[in-house]
């Protein structure tokens, strides 16, 4: 085929229509997303604060986040959000299988496991603020059925705090991962697992050999996507713990919200971000790695 | 993609990051250029026209009648100068003010608290009141409210309204443990007794305790030293301190919880605890969320610590140094906070005034007996004694972050007393630059 100049391609074939299509999304991310995180690079080798005099600081920002005791702890609670990753994409497979089936009204349920994912995440947070209160519903079951001798403050505590944001997470996210994994399940061709049955395998098999293989396409994407969301994570924390108690919930975004938008150190909090997003992008390489076939159609 | 389309994206790329380079680098004398000319201009020429931007924060559309006739009454008397009055959430001034001063279209007067307005003067983005105000303007003020924005010998910000805290109790939890409404603790000591006494015999916890930084300052403790440069608060007074209030949380005298504000209207309102020290709109959030526990609510002077000290939570005028027009945004921020148009306001909004001639109003020291009455007279005894909390450092907040977050490691998380203080003054004399 005649290679054709980049440009000229327009309005000759049907990528002209694509590009059509593409322009308006793109010159908003371009505005919002791109640059923004373009400008980020030079801001942060400045002491910009958007009052007082900016200079130019080199690479001290990335030498001072390097011994930031705040900012250390903070990464090392992002990453352990992580753990939520395989929670998630278990329990959300699992959901999809259940309501993948033909059973009457299981679109009720489909709708209702959903309805977390629709909620604002404020709303979420309160309602888990009651329930997780001292003298609040989870503590009273837990402790009228005899888990609990001591009521706990699940939020207040260093040792549940952590622990208890990641568990709402996951509680809101399920929903959206389920749906996903639903769609992953419907578009697999039935005759694939017909035609295991009639060569004789069975429930456990269809699922481990043709239903899971299959599905790697949607796993390796939910788990990229919750994987970012997991070292992102910020609503929650905001609302709920604002870091605390302590440092026990400082998460690498609610850092970077606070040196960026309540100390005004911006030009530090880009560097932050800079870091953070290298962080992220390395383990999406990871993933990406380990990820490669699998499908419908391979890729 | 071609070859060529390639190349002209990775260059499309470049320049942007160039120019990215550039601006940053750029951004800084660009801005000050601007604050200097506008610093240096002394407002509007006589007779021209101008319009003064004036911002505050969560006063829409409640207060609307009472600006509308002070701005009208403020455009009569100057009729050169038209005031163009905005109302922002609290949580999203700060960011549209940031972003109006970087994108050069500064307001000329804004409402900000104590904590902001430091913050936004130590980094020379306000007009220096010292400079613009005469002695006698300076001294229709409350002096330990106006020197709570006083840095270096620079006045940030006009005080404007005011609160003190009040003891809220609630009367039944108390008569049941046995005490005395009538005869409430005054000191912080006073306060633990009773406290004791309410867990023991009722069950609640005793009263709610703010695990911050200030809580050493009103027990009169050592806190930084006297030049501000180093931390001083690890010592074995500061210690005792704090093991006394380990034993409180044993005890489930205070909970063992972090407490803002809305949990203490939680903790209050389900009866969960006896007594809660806060300032008058507490009253309100009582009243929407448990209607039968405001009738039982009593207002009584707050205990104080071995400082003596109770601090006032108070809202400030100040003027970017940014703005275009700085000779009528001074005369306007003066307007606002003279003492006529801050007694009115209080009359309306059930604030205290931070200026002296205001707080002499009958209006302050008598009350018709309704809870809203009597927390308005006992919080305005302390008036002229009163401060706000302000470390007087430029990292103040950082400073103040660092204990808060050490005392709370402490108290919630089990940390080690002694090896806490000792790692948080480490920390402490690293942001005051040692």
């Amino acid at each position: 085929m005649k290679k054709t100049p980049f440009f000229s391609r327009f309005g000759k074939s049907e990528a002209s229509v694509a590009w059509l299509f593409m322009t308006p999304g793109l010159i908003l991310l371009a505005l919002f997303v791109f640059w923004p995180i373009i400008y980020s690079v030079p801001l942060a080798l400045t002491n910009y604060s958007v009052i007082g005099k900016t200079e130019f600081v080199g690479f001290d920002n990335f030498v001072k986040a390097l011994q930031d005791k705040s900012f250390i702890t903070s990464l090392v609670n992002s990453l352990l959000y992580v753990i939520v990753v395989p929670f998630i994409q278990i329990f959300s497979i699992l959901m999809a299988i259940l309501v993948n089936s033909n059973v009457k009204g299981i679109k009720i349920f489909r709708t209702a496991y959903y309805i977390p994912v629709v909620t604002s995440m404020v709303a979420v947070a309160l309602i888990w603020g009651w329930l997780l209160n001292q003298n609040g519903v989870i503590n009273y079951v837990l402790s009228s059925v005899g888990l609990m001798q001591e009521k706990i403050t699940w939020l207040s505590n260093k040792d549940t705090a952590l622990w208890t944001l990641m568990f709402i997470t996951m509680w809101k996210g399920l929903g959206y991962y389920m749906m996903i994994y639903l769609a992953g399940l419907q578009s697999i061709p039935k005759d694939l697992v017909e035609a295991a049955m009639i060569d004789g395998a069975n429930r456990a098999q269809t699922i481990r050999k043709i239903t899971i293989p299959l599905l790697k396409p949607y796993v390796f994407f939910c788990t990229l996507i919750s994987l970012m969301a997991a070292i992102r994570v910020f609503d929650e924390v905001f609302i709920l713990t604002m870091g605390g108690p302590g440092d026990a919930t400082l998460t690498s975004s609610l850092y970077i919200y606070q040196q960026g938008f309540q100390q005004f150190n911006f030009g530090y909090s880009s560097a932050l971000g800079l870091i953070v997003s290298v962080m992220i992008a390395a383990l999406s390489i990871v993933i990406f790695r380990f990820n490669r076939k699998g499908g419908v159609n391979p890729y | 993609m071609s070859f060529k389309g390639k190349r002209l994206i990775s260059l499309l790329l470049t320049s942007m990051l160039m120019v990215g380079l550039l601006a940053a680098c750029g951004s800084g004398s660009s801005g000050n250029k601007e604050t200097a000319s506008n610093g240096n201009s002394d407002g509007a020429k006589a007779g021209e026209q101008v319009t003064v931007e004036f911002w505050t924060i969560s006063l829409q559309p409640t207060f609307n009648d009472y600006f509308d006739k002070l701005i009208a009454d403020y455009e009569a008397q100057n009729p050169n100068v038209k005031i163009d009055w905005k109302d922002y959430p609290y949580d999203a001034v700060l960011n549209k003010l940031m972003t109006n001063i970087a994108g050069g279209d500064a307001p000329d007067v804004v409402n900000l608290n104590t904590e902001l307005a430091n913050q936004m003067g130590t980094k020379d983005a306000l007009v220096d009141f010292n400079q613009e105000l005469t002695a006698d303007q300076k001294a229709a003020y409350f002096p330990g409210i106006y020197s709570s924005t006083e840095m270096n010998g620079k006045g940030f910000a006009l005080p404007w309204y005011t609160g003190l805290p009040v003891l809220f109790m609630n009367k039944d939890l108390v008569e049941k443990a046995g005490l005395d409404p009538e005869n409430p603790p005054k000191t912080k000591q006073e306060l633990n007794e009773w406290g004791r006494q309410i867990k023991e015999k009722t069950g609640a916890y005793g009263y709610i305790f703010t695990m911050e930084a200030r809580t050493l300052l009103e027990e009169n403790l050592p806190f930084l030293t006297e030049d501000y440069k180093k931390a001083a608060f690890n010592t074995p007074e500061v210690e005792e301190y704090v093991n006394e209030n380990l034993q409180l949380l044993k005890d489930g005298v205070i909970p063992k919880d972090i407490i803002n504000y809305d949990k203490q209207v939680q903790y209050f309102a389900s009866e969960q605890v006896a007594m809660s020290l806060s300032s008058s709109p507490f009253i309100n959030k009582i009243k929407t969320a448990a209607p039968d526990v405001y009738e039982k609510m009593l207002a009584v002077p707050s205990p104080v610590g071995k400082a003596g000290i109770r601090y006032s939570n108070t809202m400030n005028i100040v003027v970017p140094s940014a703005t275009s027009h700085k000779k009528e945004a001074v005369d306007f921020a003066v307007f606002v906070t003279n003492a006529a148009n801050q007694l009115e306001f209080s009359k309306i909004a059930n604030t205290l005034p931070s200026t002296v001639e205001s707080a002499k109003d009958p209006f302050f020291s008598e009350n018709d007996g309704t809870l809203e009455g009597v927390a308005k007279t006992v919080s305005a005894v302390s008036l002229d004694k009163a401060e706000d909390f302000y470390i007087g450092v430029e990292s103040a907040k950082d400073v103040n972050q660092t204990v808060t977050k050490a005392l709370q490691e402490i108290y919630l998380n089990g940390a080690d007393v002694k090896k806490t203080l000792t790692t948080a003054e480490s920390d402490v004399n690293k942001i005051l630059g040692n």
